[in-house]
């Protein structure tokens, strides 16, 4: 937030007073914020629907915007803007239209202690790790909400399987995440960052063995937390029509979908800040700071496309014997083992 | 700005505390409830101890209430009837009780020394993450261990009681 009420005091002078420059600096980072999840669904789905074309050997969209198919989102989303917005007679009105937007807010509120690049994070929060699982954890709850009140079964399923499953790899998730942690003595996403600069020897995934093993894990839990294949529970098209949100139409699905992509996208910063080394490059000084961030990021966003194209999908009872009777306990093992690590290698102060 | 943001939050707290004991939904009651949770944590973070408003957040109206909101939605949380009719004593009960506690609490408040007592007093610990970890991990760390063993053993013991007996289809 310093470099944009730094350009606000820039633009309007000294004049402001201390309370209109945080409102003020709060909401541009907020609508900056917004505007990169819309672009995260925009961005993602075409390239979504290019590496299932390339992986299944067909082209994918191609005519719409000349090279590629590049504007195929724009038309895919002017149509949805088109359509009715449909609200079951048997549905709980209030809940049906609340849900999509309590994901849509879990979402946002994430973005605000990422750091894309020195001194452009929304907020320096000293407990800024824990805070992004906090608020991610509202999800869970809005999906529930929304499957229960389309008062539909396949929904409902939908939704008590994506609650369980996110409610349960939210553990490994947040564990694979504490080695880190650990080893910077701070939960503050700048701190970790920079605690990686200086060449790609000092990023926390070749820290020691056990990081690399947490940040295989963290990979796997997130592709989970996100609800895409090969754990895609929740929508199993061939079972439950669509998941929790069969009954939605128009901007209410929209507003789930991109609360999908922006999540996929917000799970791969979270990454590249804890373990690849955020905005440092793999050698040499700092430059371009926020292009090298994005740059880790789409390729994590990539690789978890790759897998969603690659591996048919897990049973349900498969999916919760990963998390609880592996997962869990091989983070618990990255943390005692960099535990050690760090005892044995005299880190530990 | 903080006393804006400390009424707004408790405001809000408080009525949708309100809306969760009388709404007749039970799953509008826990959506409630935790509309009330999050109100909680903003005033824990006003009163400096983020730490406990993010676990707040992270614990209640993460994990805790969405079990609630499971159970409600598997066992179909009924919508309760209007019982005014049949109860004639409760509309009595609510015309008394809430002055009643508004005065025990008036009363705890000026024997405290009323506004005076609060005014300009410092928090005695700030709650970060440090704090926290400096209290459970050194001083309470006997105490910090035994409940985590007195909870293993909860869950333990919950997951044997729930355990069915035969063995399950797809072992």
């Amino acid at each position: 937030m310093e470099s944009i009420t730094g350009l606000l005091t820039k633009i309007f002078g000294d004049g402001m007073s201390p309370m209109a420059l945080l409102i003020s600096g709060g909401l541009t980072m907020a609508l900056i914020m917004s505007l990169v999840m819309a672009m995260c669904a925009i961005v993602f789905t075409w390239m979504e629907r290019k590496v299932a074309g390339f992986l299944q050997s067909r082209y994918g969209p191609m005519r719409v915007g000349g090279f590629h198919g590049v504007l195929q989102p724009v038309a895919d989303m002017l149509k949805i803007l088109g359509k009715e917005d449909i609200i079951p007679d048997e549905a709980d009105k209030a809940l049906f239209m609340l849900s999509p937007f309590v994901i849509f807010i879990g979402s946002l509120m994430a973005w605000a202690a990422i750091p894309f690049a020195p001194g452009f994070i929304a907020s320096n929060l000293d407990l800024g790790l824990f805070y992004i699982f906090a608020v991610s954890s509202a999800a869970p709850a809005g999906i529930l909400m929304a499957g229960w009140a389309s008062n539909n079964k396949w929904a409902l399923y939908g939704a008590a399987r994506g609650a369980a499953q996110m409610v349960s790899y939210e553990i490994p998730l947040a564990l694979a995440a504490i080695p880190v942690v650990m080893a910077t003595g701070s939960l503050n996403m700048n701190a970790i960052v920079d605690a990686q600069g200086g060449g790609v020897l000092n990023w926390y995934i070749v820290h020691d063995p056990f990081l690399f093993l947490a940040f295989c894990l963290y990979f796997i839990a997130s592709i989970a937390e996100v609800n895409r294949g090969p754990f895609d529970m929740p929508e199993t098209e061939s079972e439950l029509v669509a998941g929790y949100h069969t009954e939605y139409t128009g901007m209410r699905f929209a507003f789930f979908f991109l609360a999908e992509y922006a999540n996929l996208f917000l799970v791969s910063c979270i990454a590249t800040a804890v373990f690849l080394g955020g905005w440092h490059p793999i050698a040499g000084p700092v430059f371009l700071p926020g292009l090298v961030f994005l740059i880790k990021a789409v390729i994590l966003v990539f690789l978890q496309m790759l897998v969603r194209w690659t591996l048919p999908r897990l049973r349900v009872d498969q999916l919760m014997h990963t998390c609880w009777k592996v997962m869990v306990p091989l983070t618990l093992l990255c943390v005692l083992g960099s535990g050690i690590w760090m005892m044995v290698s005299g880190e530990l102060l | 700005m903080e006393s804006i943001l400390f009424y707004l939050f408790a405001v809000l707290m408080l009525g949708s505390a309100v809306m969760t004991v009388t709404s007749r939904s039970a799953v509008a009651a826990a959506v409630w409830l935790v509309f009330c949770f999050v109100n909680a944590a903003g005033v824990f973070a006003l009163l400096s101890a983020p730490f406990l408003a993010i676990l707040q957040i992270l614990i209640y109206a993460g994990a805790i209430m969405v079990l609630f909101l499971f159970v409600i939605m598997m066992l179909q949380g009924p919508v309760l009837p209007d019982e005014r009719e049949r109860r004639p004593w409760s509309r009595i009960a609510v015309l008394v009780l809430p002055p009643a506690s508004a005065a025990v609490i008036l009363i705890a408040w000026l024997a405290r020394g009323g506004v005076t007592a609060f005014s300009g007093a410092q928090p005695a610990v700030r709650g970060t993450a440090e704090a926290v970890a400096e209290l459970l991990l050194n001083r309470y760390l006997l105490a910090f261990e035994l409940i985590s063993v007195v909870l293993l053993v909860a869950i333990v013991g919950a997951m044997a009681l729930g355990r069915r007996k035969e063995e399950l289809p797809w072992k």
